[in-house]
């Protein structure tokens, strides 16, 4: 078996003077190829992860292993790392060929190769028609393809996606979503941080759940699924708090039902048998529960991500 | 260095291909000098009310005419225009060599009996090298006073000798007063004849009180050449640190992260944004003092000497604005703290008054201004000198200041 391309161990950072942990102990294996999908929600740490992986955030405890050496002790070592950050990094006055011929020139890539390189990867982001174009006239979506290309001028071997496809309409997401896929079908290995569900069950090889700082589980979409079992998830909504709702739903709680989340106006249930469902409803409407709806849905990353932090991505 | 030349183009054509900014910074100090020159200049018809002029008369000669020329001066509208002492040589020397005024004439020995011989004789003016616009209207009176003076040698030529023969004595013992009635009758002689008076029997030579050997270069006043350097260099600071600015930009927007993943060090990006900082400010620079020279006139000097000023000052400006930029934690901390910083260096390094006219206890502080020695330089330059001190401060501090950015940025990208 193949040593992980990418293995972080116990890493740990904390801001200000150590009060506000960022990363706890965190630790990570990649293997070659593999498209990771790092899914945690506003303050996760995902940011500082990369962060420290591009060398501008020191003052960390851990280690950082890339290709069985470690990343901070030969800087050359990080050049085999691309990384498409959340911002827009790159020259808007500037056109998208010039933009890739830039970024690919810090790399002292031969000019000719790296030309041919940047007309194969606007070719792949389909940008091959506006290459000469000033990038402000482009759209969010236009954009955020020549992020990702910009990425992967010098052919990385591990790309890292921080939040790629933020604020984009759908049918960018998935141009996006459709070219990570690409760039991992040819080889390279990516890591792709996010807080839509959908976008890793869509794209991901194997998805990590993250959350202040800490791993909290790992594996492929089934075998994650498999931590909440075969179970029904039961989303009822209404104008209750949370405190009213749990005191109501107490009794009822046995191994067939299961509390995932709940908030004011929202809870998340995981039933074994949905035929306790109707049950459910009745016992509720008898403590004077008002409920406006409710939704069935079969297992799935969220109930997971529910089940592991007790809140919504969202939150 | 090719990654650092490979910024330096980058930024090159970005900013061929959004000229805009670069062109309003361009165009504002020198509209500034327009407007402020056209107000103050006589010539426009504005009403400029001086303050006196501090002048020190030395007469070597001490007779009729020195006597005369220097009676001049307690006439009532010079007496508001100037404000004369007479002073010994020596005492004159020192008191100009701390500034304690604007010109000192110097009336040589034997102006009188030279000028009743009708031999050629010059006025000495020593003007104050820190000043530029007072000391010129000292030459301008000096000169106009040669020109009269001039006039009554070969209009009374002959009745001076006269004089001489009559008195049987010399032109010592002939009072003022015994003169004053023949020049008032000969005052329509003078006027008739005055288109035809030629050559003038007085000279003036100037010079700067810096270089006391050197004559220089008669140049009429240019109020242009007064006010465009004091406000080029403001606006200097203000393209240059706008410029350097983009360290904070380029942070704030992931670009220094992904910089930070290819071979380039944090050495190379804030070489090329200091040599991009200064190519800018070289190229605004250059074109507004050509500019100045087209439409205003302006007699900039040695131009060989003015470009290493200018390149010097513009590095200063790249280096000094990367070093807080490197220091400062985000754009708008940049924003806010910036701005203050030029105003205050304009104010008190002659880019908005005039040295002359900040009070003297407080004069100091110019020196550690880049204004101060930018003005100074400009000033130096177009009186003929080469002004090695303000290379040579401007130089050193901007390495010092080149070397903590440098560190800063190093320390600041990996925190």
């Amino acid at each position: 078996m193949q040593p992980p391309i990418l293995e972080i161990k116990n890493l740990s950072k904390a801001y200000d003077h150590g009060k506000n942990p960022a990363l706890v102990n965190f630790s990570l294996g990649l293997n070659k190829g593999e498209v990771l999908g790092l899914l945690g929600p506003n303050g996760a740490g995902k940011t500082t992860l990369i962060s420290i992986l591009s060398g501008t955030l020191r003052d960390f405890s851990g280690s950082v292993v890339f290709k069985g050496m470690d990343l901070f002790a030969d800087r050359q070592l990080r050049n085999q790392i691309g990384i498409v950050p959340q911002e827009m990094a790159f020259y808007e006055e500037l056109g998208a060929m010039e933009n890739l011929m830039f970024w690919g020139g810090l790399y002292s890539i031969p000019e000719k190769e790296l030309k041919k390189r940047a007309q194969d990867l606007l070719a792949l982001v389909e940008l091959s028609s506006r290459a000469k174009e000033p990038i402000k006239k482009f759209s969010g979506g236009m954009k955020r393809r020549l992020n990702v290309a910009i990425g992967l001028i010098h052919q990385p071997e591990l790309l890292l996606l921080d939040e790629p496809t933020v604020g984009i309409d759908v049918q960018a997401k998935v141009s996006i979503l459709d070219i990570i896929r690409q760039v991992g079908l040819q080889g390279t290995t990516v890591v792709f941080t996010t807080h839509q569900l959908a976008e890793v069950e869509q794209t991901c090889s194997r998805i990590a759940i993250m959350d202040k700082g800490i791993i909290l589980a790992q594996g492929t979409l089934n075998e994650l699924i498999r931590i909440v079992g075969e179970k029904d998830i039961v989303i009822v909504s209404g104008e209750f708090s949370a405190d009213r709702f749990s005191d109501a739903i107490k009794p009822l709680i046995h191994n067939d039902i299961e509390i995932l989340s709940i908030t004011d106006n929202e809870a998340h249930l995981a039933f074994a048998n949905s035929e306790g469902i109707p049950g459910m409803m009745q016992h509720l409407f008898q403590q004077h529960v008002s409920l406006a709806d409710l939704k069935i849905k079969s297992p799935n990353l969220e109930a997971v991500f529910l089940k592991l932090t007790g809140r919504s991505l969202r939150d | 260095m090719s990654r650092t030349i490979l910024i330096i183009k980058n930024d090159i054509k970005r900013r061929l291909k959004s000229p805009l900014s670069t062109l309003l910074f361009l165009i504002i100090p020198f509209a500034m000098t327009a407007l402020i020159g056209l107000i103050f200049d006589p010539g426009a018809g504005g009403e400029t009310k001086l303050p006196p002029i501090k002048v020190l008369l030395v007469d070597l000669d001490q007779n009729i005419a020195s006597k005369f020329f220097i009676g001049a001066f307690d006439q009532k509208q010079l007496k508001d225009m100037f404000q004369a002492t007479t002073v010994s040589e020596n005492e004159g020397e020192k008191l100009m060599k701390k500034g304690k005024a604007s010109a000192m004439i110097i009336i040589p020995e034997r102006f009188s009996l030279d000028l009743a011989d009708q031999k050629s004789v010059r006025l000495v003016v020593v003007k104050n090298p820190s000043e530029e616009f007072l000391p010129a209207v000292v030459e301008e009176f000096a000169d106009t006073m040669a020109v009269g003076f001039s006039a009554l040698a070969q209009i009374f030529a002959d009745e001076i000798k006269i004089i001489k023969l009559v008195g049987n004595t010399s032109l010592e013992k002939i009072s003022f007063a015994e003169l004053t009635p023949f020049l008032e009758m000969s005052r329509v002689k003078i006027m008739a004849i005055k288109k035809f008076l030629s050559p003038l029997r007085i000279g003036l030579k100037t010079s700067v009180m810096a270089k006391p050997g050197q004559v220089s270069k008669a140049k009429g006043f240019n109020i242009f050449a007064y006010i465009l350097p004091g406000m080029l260099i403001m606006f200097l600071l203000f393209i240059v640190e706008a410029s350097m600015r983009e360290i904070q930009s380029e942070r704030a927007d992931g670009k220094i992260r992904r910089m930070m993943f290819s071979p380039l060090t944090t050495h190379e990006l804030m070489l090329a944004r200091i040599f991009s900082g200064w190519l800018l400010g070289l190229l605004v620079c250059s074109l507004a003092m050509a500019m100045g020279a087209l439409v205003f006139g302006i007699d900039w000097g040695d131009y060989f000497w003015l470009f290493i000023l200018v390149a010097v000052t513009c590095f200063w400006s790249a280096a000094f604005f990367g070093m807080l930029n490197a220091f400062f934690r985000n754009k708008n901390q940049a924003g806010a703290l910036a701005s203050p910083i030029i105003l205050v260096s304009a104010a008190f390094g002659g880019s908005m008054l005039p040295l002359e006219q900040i009070p003297s206890s407080m004069r100091w502080l110019a020196g550690f201004t880049v204004n101060n020695w930018f003005i100074t330089g400009c000033r130096e330059i177009g009186a003929g000198a080469i002004p090695l001190v303000s290379y040579g401060v401007l130089l050193v501090s901007g390495l010092l200041f080149g070397l903590v950015a440098v560190m800063a940025l190093q320390r600041r990208l990996t925190t």
